[in-house]
């Protein structure tokens, strides 16, 4: 048996180490060998809570080399550089037929309802993979992803050039949708943020203002940014509950609250001020369709991905990893495993 | 004294916590106040003020000038929180008429009209001196 090493989830607060059977990709599939992988926020809401099925290998945001290829995959090559999609839709439900592959019924994920890339390999549908174009490496390509996500959110928002967003919390999704949200013609883009590391990045990343909520009012502050009148859209990118509660009113009336990140606990919501303030909530989630689009934003560096990475790590340091990023106050941003790195 | 100042927001809390009916009204309530009273130099008010208060089980407990984090943040144009002392506009009203633009759930901030009320009954008998245009209106108050 041909083996490898990955990173697999024992249950809730359980990650290890192991060495396990290589995949073999099956047909319509490629075998990537990975440079490297991202830890996502959704692998540390798993990690506290078990909530993936017990023996899987998680990790979603990666890039790496085709080893080997299954059959029927025409116009693929081994050694092909290349991000994949994590969203594998089924091709076959009435969104996937209406071309909405991201609202597929039938939507499974790789690193969370597949084996994924916190792994020396990982199989994938070559139906998901990007080719990686000289001017991005692939530590670079680890990071398509997320701003994948960065961008479906702002292409679903209702952002106009010229409007006006608030992007609550700068981690990467929210530091890239900030970028995204820059890129799209925004003229202000104010962050919210309490981690002090993470709220530097936002501001070398062009943030108008980055405030912070433990120790300013944030009303008063977009007030002050915005002529009174609050900003056109609200990204949440975070996974606590109270920026979903703030969001509702910290956005002007007839404005969009727009959810990105995943928060696991229950959030109490104004639904009052939604119907009085003319509000939308909506949220996106993954972003097959934007993929290209962050590949060569990436490659034009428009978008800076490397400004995010704070950390970079072996595959056999991911659990401490994971122990001190849901410690709190690691001062992390995006941490990424170097796990076949370049070559 | 001025409308905002510090002397009045000491003002306001001494004569909250010493009303009986006010108290009654505000038991249990622990939320926190930033109150924005926007500049309108077409009237005379140069700068924007701002202060705040908090409530432990409710009586004021501190009050300051200038902005920090609190649960609900109300804005408006100087002259609205002068018509709203004045009695010339109710706060609820102004508030669901969005004259009072209020940041903080709404519903919860409703659901205290009746304390809301009785605090601007309590206000309105504080010796108070507006700015610019304003101090045609200046409140001579009550002991």
């Amino acid at each position: 048996m041909v083996t490898m090493k990955a990173v697999v989830l024992r249950g809730a607060g359980q990650v290890e180490v192991v060495e396990g059977a290589r995949p073999q990709p099956g047909p319509g599939e490629a075998l990537i060998r990975v440079g490297y992988c991202g830890i996502c926020g959704s692998d540390l809401e798993a990690f506290q809570t078990g909530m993936y099925e017990a023996g899987l290998v998680i990790g979603h945001e990666f890039a790496g080399t085709i080893a080997a290829l299954g059959p029927g995959t025409a116009g693929w090559q081994v050694g092909d550089r290349v991000v994949a999609s994590d969203a594998i839709p089924c091709y076959e439900c009435g969104p996937c037929r209406e071309g909405r592959l991201d609202a597929c019924q039938a939507l499974t994920m790789v690193g969370v309802t597949h084996d994924g890339a916190l792994a020396e390999y990982v199989c994938m549908p070559v139906r998901g993979l990007h080719r990686l174009p000289p001017a991005v490496s692939l530590r670079q390509g680890a990071l398509a992803e997320p701003l994948a996500v960065a961008l479906n959110a702002v292409r679903r928002s209702r952002l106009r050039i010229g409007d006006r967003a608030l992007v609550m919390g700068a981690g990467p999704i929210g530091l890239l949708t900030l970028q995204s949200a820059l890129v799209a013609g925004a003229r202000m883009v104010a962050v919210t943020e309490v981690e002090p590391a993470r709220a530097a990045v936002a501001r070398r990343l062009g943030a108008t203002a980055v405030l912070d909520p433990a120790r300013e009012n944030v009303g008063v502050a977009l007030a002050s940014l915005t002529d009174g009148l609050g900003p056109d859209v609200v990204y949440v990118c975070t996974g606590a509950p109270e920026p979903f509660r703030d969001a509702i009113s910290l956005v002007r009336k007839g404005g969009q609250v727009f959810v990105v990140g995943l928060c696991v606990a229950p959030v109490e919501a104004d639904l009052m001020s939604v119907a009085m303030g003319d509000l939308c909530i909506e949220g996106s989630l993954a972003g097959r369709a934007t993929f290209p689009a962050a590949v060569d934003l990436i490659a034009q560096r428009r978008v800076d991905v490397e400004a995010l990475v704070s950390h970079e790590i072996s595959l056999d340091e991911v659990p401490a990893a994971f122990a001190w990023l849901t410690a709190g106050g690691s001062g992390a941003v995006k941490v990424l495993a170097r796990i076949g790195g370049e070559a | 004294m001025k409308l905002a100042s510090l002397d009045y927001m000491e003002e306001v809390k001494r004569r909250s916590n010493a009303d009986a009916a006010y108290l009654e009204l505000a038991k249990g309530n622990n939320e926190s106040y930033t109150l924005v009273l926007e500049a309108e130099p077409a009237q005379g008010v140069m700068e924007t003020i701002i202060v705040g208060f908090d409530n432990v089980d409710g009586k004021l407990d501190q009050v300051w000038l200038g902005q920090r984090p609190t649960q609900f943040t109300l804005s408006a144009p100087y002259g609205v929180w002068v018509d709203i002392l004045r009695g010339k506009m109710g706060a609820t009203k102004a508030i669901t008429m969005r004259k009072l633009r209020t940041q903080g759930p709404f519903l919860q901030l409703l659901q205290g009209a009746n304390r809301i009320l009785r605090w601007v009954e309590i206000l309105r008998t504080i010796p108070t001196e507006f700015e610019g245009s304003y101090a045609q209106y200046n409140l001579k108050g009550q002991a």
